[in-house]
């Protein structure tokens, strides 16, 4: 009692600690009524502040003490002198806490609890995206359902989100964001464009959502959005890779079957526009081609990309104009009009081949001559002062702007069934 | 002499090269001249010399609030055109704004600092420029106008993607120098291109690329 009393007064100038530095937490696993007894004796201490996360018990059950910093040295004495053995459970407890805090701020950043909560003003990696679209359909499963529409090269899920309102098959609008994965804005845009349906706020949406579908797939090239977050930002194509060269993927915009391999395109696999040993080798190409082809009714498809702020039509892999050219261009025309008119960012617009350059194998060719009379490709913010590095800043006035445009062309495709 | 669209491929890649070079020669820390608008685009095939361009173009300052300024350029694409740089002559119409006051400012700032400047990836990827290092993006973007001229044919478009890296030399003299390694996005073939320059700056005498040469592809995949 005499010792305990000496332990007393050793910590009793202790000062109250509010963190947990320098704290330990011992265990004390007593081997005989005599060692148990002496633990159970340190309880009436109140002056060492301990904390008995497991309390004494019986012989052969372990007592967890958390000591504050003060008290350490002179209980381990006394459990040394009193031949007690103890182990270190845990060396520092702030520091523990600490990283938990850490690890729990990282979490709330991947797991927003609603889409209400999510940061549209920032990039999010691929793990924050399908969170998010789980998410979305969670909060609105009348309206939104996911679809895996195949695997991507490296096995990841490829999926399109569906909005409906009900039917069966009903006309549909396709958008897609981010086939070429450094285009950053654009599946950022995808994301802002997928809760701005959901809010459904604007008549002209509501009446297009009562008489068709909209498919949005966001990540259309989850392989390379991955790559351009863990090792090269300006990575462009697929992760395929083929025996016989060192260079990896294939332009996902070159593979499609139109004009496949033709000029436009480069048979060099080390190529940003390497077209692929041959059309729709790429699984995520054919995923879409597979969906497109099995649904048989979709009237527009829109694949939007960056930079340059253009509006496209096809063709790109030859100089023949399409049948439906002055429809098209007309459509583009008002597009762009109403893009403009919220910031005054200036778009042009006309065929591929006119306006960028001749493109073979390329989405919109293939759609268009699949029967899909609406299709346009975008080129969104900037026209170079940033290029692919736009600052997220931009993301939603980009998204906003090209909403209105994408509003103009699904109004247009309401309104002239084919 | 045909009449082309404005919005034609080839009018675009004329403008984009005229505009590199009008950055170049007319452009510092403090003034970063950039394409606005292509009004009007001719072009005139010279038989036994090459394809020459008339351009009307609007280019504006990114560091006026709209401050934007017309000119005229013409750009002769030599045949062969691997031999030389294109032939660009332009007129600005107007006097730009003095940029005495920020050029100096700038200057002087790097000018005095303890260590020479180090600096990679800007913007970095989410687009981010700090304010320190904006002076040093536009000085780059500026210099960069010389490399675009120099390698610059009818099928190219070259922007300037990313600063990898950049490392300021030490100097005897007033001038200041800078080794930058920087990222080209060629927008025909979508290729990006690691391109060195070491350039030397003085607010009184202007930008110059003393040296450039383009690197080899890292193996990154």
């Amino acid at each position: 009692m005499r010792t305990l009393l000496l332990l007393a007064a050793l910590v009793a100038v202790a000062a109250a600690t509010e963190n947990f530095v320098g704290h330990q937490v011992l265990r004390i696993v007593p081997g005989s009524d005599e060692e148990l007894q002496k633990v159970k004796e340190l309880q009436d201490l109140e002056h060492l502040q301990l904390d008995f996360w497991l309390s004494p018990r019986g012989t052969g059950d372990p007592i967890d003490i958390r000591v504050p910093f003060p008290s350490l040295q002179p209980l381990k004495a006394h459990l040394e002198a009193n031949g007690v053995p103890y182990s270190i459970m845990i060396e520092d407890v702030q520091a523990l806490v600490d990283h938990e805090q850490m690890q729990m701020l990282r979490r709330r950043r991947f797991t927003p609890r609603s889409t209400d909560a999510f940061d549209y003003a920032s990039y999010h990696n691929l793990e924050e995206i399908y969170a998010f679209i789980d998410l979305l359909v969670a909060e609105n499963p009348n309206l939104v359902s996911k679809l895996e529409i195949g695997q991507s090269t490296e096995n990841r899920p490829i999926y399109v989100l569906k909005f409906s309102k009900g039917g069966t098959n009903r006309p549909a609008i396709w958008i897609d964001t981010g086939i070429h994965s450094r285009e950053w804005v654009t599946q950022a845009s995808g994301v802002w464009f997928a809760k701005k349906i959901v809010q459904e706020k604007d008549e002209g949406l509501a009446s297009i959502l009562d008489q068709m579908d909209i498919f949005l797939e966001i990540v259309t090239n989850p392989d390379g959005f991955a790559f351009t977050h863990t090792s090269n930002r300006l990575w462009r194509k697929t992760r395929s890779k083929r025996s016989g060269s060192f260079c990896v993927g294939v332009d996902p915009n070159r593979n499609w079957d139109a004009g496949f391999g033709g000029s436009g395109a480069s048979s060099n696999p080390c190529s940003e526009t390497y077209h692929g040993p041959s059309a729709n080798s790429e699984p995520e190409v054919k995923a879409i081609v597979d969906f497109v082809k099995s649904h048989g009714n979709i009237k527009a498809f829109i694949s939007i990309h960056s930079y340059s702020q253009l509006l496209l039509y096809p063709y790109g892999y030859t100089t023949a104009s399409v049948p439906d050219k002055e429809e098209l261009h007309q459509v583009a025309k008002e597009a762009v009009a109403a893009l403009s008119s919220l910031y005054g960012t200036q778009y042009k617009y006309g065929s591929i081949i006119t306006t960028i350059y001749q493109a073979s194998g390329g989405t919109i060719d293939w759609t268009y001559n699949e029967g899909i009379k609406y299709s346009f490709t975008f080129e969104l913010r900037d026209t170079g002062r940033y290029g692919f590095l736009l600052p997220a800043s931009q993301i939603i006035p980009t998204a906003q702007e090209t909403w209105l445009a994408l509003e103009v062309i699904m109004q247009h495709t309401l309104d002239h069934p084919y | 002499m045909t009449e082309l669209p404005p919005t034609h491929s080839q009018a675009t890649r004329a403008a984009a090269l005229a505009a590199a070079y009008i950055r170049y020669r007319h452009g510092s820390p403090g003034r970063g001249l950039v394409l606005r608008a292509v009004h009007r685009a001719r072009r005139q095939d010279i038989d036994g010399v090459g394809h020459k361009y008339h351009l009307e173009l609007v280019l504006e300052d990114i560091f006026g609030k709209d401050s934007t300024v017309n000119c005229t350029a013409e750009v002769l694409y030599h045949l062969g055109n691997k031999i030389s740089a294109p032939d660009v002559q332009f007129t600005i119409e107007g006097e730009l704004k003095n940029t005495d006051e920020a050029d100096n400012i700038c200057y002087n700032r790097i000018k005095s600092l303890k260590k020479e400047l180090e600096a990679e990836n800007i913007p970095d990827s989410f687009g981010n420029v700090s304010p320190e290092m904006e002076p040093i993006r536009v000085l780059a973007w500026v210099a960069s106008g010389y490399v675009v001229w120099q390698n610059s044919t009818e099928n190219t478009k070259y922007q300037l993607a990313q600063i990898k890296h950049v490392k300021q030399v030490k100097r005897s003299d007033e001038y200041l120098e800078f080794d930058y390694t920087i990222l080209l996005h060629e927008n025909v073939s979508q290729e990006i291109i690691p391109w060195q320059m070491t350039v030397l700056w003085h607010p009184q005498h202007g930008v110059e690329v003393t040296q450039n040469s383009p690197q080899p592809k890292h193996a990154l995949d």
